[in-house]
């Protein structure tokens, strides 16, 4: 009875400070801005199964990720012991899930082979952190406390395991001694228990009941640790992965309130005139310090367990510029640690003087991410780095316009003259000057000239910015507009009527620019009943297929390798195989097809089918590393590091051998064509577009 | 300090100039208008000096001399962080005529530093600075390059042949200003745009002078021709096209 009181009143004290915890927790949750609605609910279970319970994104690192995810099933194996234990220790019964049966069998039998191995493989990782310098577990956001919570947190564990291996071998013992013995539940520790052969029977039984107290207090104590801790994520990450944003990785937040402005600003009738005096305050753009940031940001950083893996990932960070996508996340849970008291005593008005901006994050961080998305692909528990760093962004440009000069010119430009780059509109079409096929000229048709003839074309060609205006590219925009002659597809490009689709000035943090380009080219897209949109710029296909929809452009839309992918399987194109024929070719995936899309097998099926020999780079699919030109990069100087992204991605192609690096992309275009003339190997290798290897095989 | 920045309202440096009237008119059809970039630069350095407060700034007005359509032009420059606008109703005929405008409303409001840029993109006469001052009776200093507010006075530099100088002038007084005066253009924030729809923007009727200039005609500079390549083994062949066709050598 006295062992039940004890028990009673040791975990109410933990429940009580959980709950304190908890309640601190849900009033900071309450200082954050809304990010998304869950709905969803099946899919998010699904999700949860796959990515959490799966660990499907943990073991895309095999060994270690098998490491972690034999701990994580163990735990939760181990986990309803753990609930018995506390039934136990409440009711005074021993046992008391027996009632279970078999399935009870099975799930401590389990558990003990899952706590002796857990033993080992804690001891690996606390070997790993402690003795072998990983690269992942240094980088200067990671303190020396970091480092011991880590520590400590692996040591409790350890403690715990050891403990219910304790428990089971005296309780095997006892039951050995009274006769009663099930060897089948203890597979490990019955052999284990061999060691207290000598003990007499009130010895084991002191055994048990220190084992059992020391574990159960363990679990209380860890409990309580963790949400300070950046273990916390033991709790954390299921929840997490549960709440992920379902959308594609590729697709941005739509900002509601730059839309109303946007569509103010576009009004002839009120773009100038003063706003109503009563009309509301419009809220900040972007994030500045943490009040800004969403739940769901504030809820990755509680579940982050800085592990590490987005950053060893992230193309800014291997080359060595500030941007660390952990330290981002870090920054947000220690900015509200810090000012988060402030905000629930004196109101969102609250200042220390500090920000989240500038304070914790540096605008050089911020500048050097290519939204290429490799951390949040990499993270095991779907944090998203990419969309706060944007959101980051939106704020140093809407409310200060502080970008890099650069980035500010070619948001002027867009404004001015429709296109990053400083050419007329009226030039939109020259790229197609002269073109022919096999001696007979191509006619372009362009959409206002078929409407004006009363016909509608079942494709509209988006031939974007690059492709009219960039020297290199132009040439994919002529080899696939031979190909679409070839086939006698139904199509016509806007010609002068093209302009940015606003996508690069979306990811450097100009969400008005970008919406007001949108909109633009909805209307236009709308005047000519456009339903169909095949383009060559993954970041067009991207920002057509997943944004335009939130501000009411619902289009099908298919990037060129998809569409030639479609062509080939259906036999209206038969390239020739062989026509590459010596030559090997490795194929850089697009960050804006790839991981933004999960677009992987189109370009291979492409490639498969113009090339007889394909050598896979070591980083590919959705482990491929950026070119380093995304997210506005493609038009500003890097930011402080050792070498150029493009230089890295460069030297993984040219590691294949290959003659031939083939891409889909016009900035990883430009940037690999760089690449191999940094090498000096522009007479042995060659960058082509899939588009240009088609064109040729065919001989168009 | 009241400070006015003068702006030229002036085609995008990517529009296709054409002409109207048998050459005798720009054709201002589908031209997009920017801030003449002289004058961008003269507005961020006058920004970044209010936001300094190492000097006084209580106000920056920009004005600029044209018609309605030279009113976004205007309400860019409220975006990009001006506190006033005037326009005067007329358009720009010519350097005089430009000159003399803001002269009357410079007169008027008092200011103390009058900046213009050193000329404009479209017609470059580079003229309308120093005319302005003359007009003024203002002292004035040309291709300053340099504005700094040393103890609460400002100093500026001017690039001359092989170095530099630093002049200090009695206020109020015209500035006209070359690139360099401040590093990057400001562009304007959402947050200024917004701001900005709030601001007084006054629209002045022109005073007595319709300028000095007749355009008698325009032409474009000839297209360039079109590149000739000449084999590397045929070195004689270039030296004869260099030396009789292109007569440079």
């Amino acid at each position: 009875m006295i062992k039940q009181i004890v028990f009673a009143l040791t975990l109410l004290a933990t429940v009580g400070v959980f709950t304190y915890t908890v309640l601190r927790l849900a009033a900071l949750f309450k200082l954050t801005q809304k990010a998304f609605p869950v709905r969803d609910i099946g899919r998010r279970l699904a999700l949860t199964l796959k990515v959490a319970i799966g660990q499907t994104k943990i073991l895309r690192q095999p060994g270690i990720g098998l490491m972690h995810a034999l701990v994580f099933w163990g735990f939760c194996v181990i986990l309803i012991g753990s609930l018995e234990m506390v039934t136990d220790g409440l009711t005074g019964h021993e046992r008391s899930f027996r009632f279970l049966g078999s399935a009870y069998n099975l799930i401590i039998a389990s558990g003990d082979i899952f706590g002796f191995l857990i033993v080992f493989l804690i001891l690996a990782f606390l070997g790993r952190r402690l003795f072998l310098k990983v690269a992942r577990f240094q980088g200067p956001e990671l303190t020396h406390r970091n480092h011991v919570d880590a520590t400590v947190a692996l040591s409790l564990i350890l403690i715990l395991m050891v403990s219910l291996l304790g428990i089971n071998m005296f309780y095997f013992r006892m039951t050995e001694l009274a006769g009663t013995a099930e060897p089948g539940l203890f597979p490990v520790s019955r052999h284990l228990s061999a060691i207290l052969g000598s003990l007499s029977s009130s010895q084991v039984q002191i055994g048990h009941e220190v084992s059992w107290w020391t574990h159960i207090l363990l679990i209380f104590v860890f409990a309580n640790y963790l949400p300070y801790s950046k273990h916390f994520h033991v709790f954390m990450s299921i929840p997490n992965v549960f709440l992920s944003n379902l959308d594609p990785l590729g697709k941005l937040k739509t900002m509601d309130h730059v839309t109303t402005e946007v569509k103010l600003m576009m009004d002839p009738q009120v773009a100038f005139s003063a706003p109503a005096a009563n009309a509301p305050p419009v809220p900040r753009f972007g994030v500045l310090d943490v009040e800004d940031v969403s739940w769901k940001n504030f809820m990755d950083s509680l579940a982050c367990t800085q592990c590490g893996r987005c950053t060893s990932v992230c193309p800014a960070n291997i080359t060595g510029k500030k941007l660390s996508p952990r330290k981002i996340i870090m920054d947000v849970r220690a900015r509200m640690n810090e000012k988060g008291s402030g905000l629930r005593s004196s109101g969102s008005s609250f200042s220390d003087g500090k920000t989240l901006l500038r304070d914790y994050i540096t605008p050089e961080e911020l500048w050097a991410c290519t939204t290429c998305n490799a951390c949040a692909q990499e993270c095991p528990i779907n944090i998203n780095h990419p969309s706060l760093i944007v959101d980051l962004r939106r704020f140093i440009v809407m409310e200060e316009s502080g970008a890099p000069g650069e980035l500010n010119a070619i948001f002027s430009n867009i404004e001015n003259n429709g296109a990053p780059w400083q050419f007329n509109m009226q030039d939109r079409m020259k790229w197609a000057d002269g073109l022919e096929s096999a001696g007979q000229p191509i006619s372009l048709p362009v959409m206002a000239d078929l409407a004006a003839a009363g016909k509608k074309p079942e494709y509209l060609f988006w031939v974007g910015s690059a492709g009219a205006f960039d020297d290199r590219y132009k040439q994919v925009s002529r080899a696939f507009i031979k190909i679409l002659n070839f086939l006698g597809v139904d199509y016509a490009v806007l010609g002068t009527e093209e302009s940015s689709t606003g996508d690069v000035a979306r990811r450097a943090g100009n969400e008005m620019l970008y919406q007001m380009q949108a909109l633009m080219n909805i209307e236009v897209f709308k005047g000519y009943g456009i339903t169909k949109i095949i383009t060559c710029d993954p970041h067009a296909f991207n920002t057509f297929s997943n944004e335009y929809p939130d501000l009411g452009g619902q289009y099908e839309i298919f990037h060129h390798t998809q569409f030639l992918r479609e062509m080939i399987k259906s036999g209206r194109l038969t390239p020739d195989k062989t026509f590459f024929n010596g030559k090997d070719v490795t194929f850089h995936d697009p960050c804006y097809l790839g991981r933004a899309n999960g677009e992987y097998k189109a370009p291979r099926e492409v490639l498969g089918a113009v090339a007889s020999s394909v050598k896979e780079m070591n980083r590919n699919r959705s482990f491929a590393l950026c070119c380093g030109a995304g997210g506005g990069q493609m038009f500003k100087e890097a930011e402080k590091g050792n070498r150029e992204v493009f230089m890295e991605r460069t030297d993984d192609a040219l590691e294949t051998g290959a003659a031939i690096i083939a891409t889909a992309c016009p900035y990883c275009m430009v940037m690999l064509t760089d690449g191999i003339k940094y090498n000096n190997k522009e007479d042995e290798v060659k960058v082509l577009d899939l588009a240009e290897m088609v064109a040729r095989s065919l001989e168009l | 300090m009241k400070i006015l920045v003068c702006l030229g309202n002036v085609p995008d440096t990517t529009t296709k100039i054409k002409f109207s009237g048998e050459g005798t008119k720009l054709d201002k059809t589908g031209v997009q208008w920017i801030i003449n970039p002289w004058d961008e630069l003269a507005l961020t350095r006058a920004i970044e000096l209010k936001e300094s407060g190492q000097v006084p700034v209580e106000v920056i007005s920009v004005l600029t001399v044209g018609g309605t359509d030279a009113e976004p032009t205007i309400r860019k420059a409220l975006a990009i962080g001006a506190d006033s606008g005037y326009r005067v109703d007329a358009d720009p005929a010519d350097s005089y005529q430009v000159a003399f405008q803001i002269s009357e409303i410079a007169r008027q409001e008092q200011f103390d530093l009058i900046l213009c840029g050193i000329e404009s993109s479209d017609y470059n006469g580079a003229a309308t600075g120093s005319m302005l001052a003359e007009i003024l009776d203002y002292p004035s200093l040309s291709a300053v390059s340099g504005i700094h507010p040393v103890n609460g006075h400002l100093e500026y530099t001017r690039d001359i042949d092989g170095g530099r100088e630093t002049v200090t002038l009695d206020l109020p007084a015209v500035l006209i200003v070359q690139k360099g005066i401040a590093k990057e253009p400001r562009i304007p924030a959402m947050r200024g745009i917004m701001m900005a729809r709030q601001k007084p923007l006054t629209v002045k009727e022109p005073g007595p002078s319709a300028g000095y200039t007749e355009m008698i005609s325009f032409e474009l500079p000839a297209p360039k021709p079109s590149c000739r390549k000449i084999d590397p083994d045929n070195v004689r062949e270039l030296v004869n096209l260099l030396q009789n066709e292109a007569k440079v050598l």
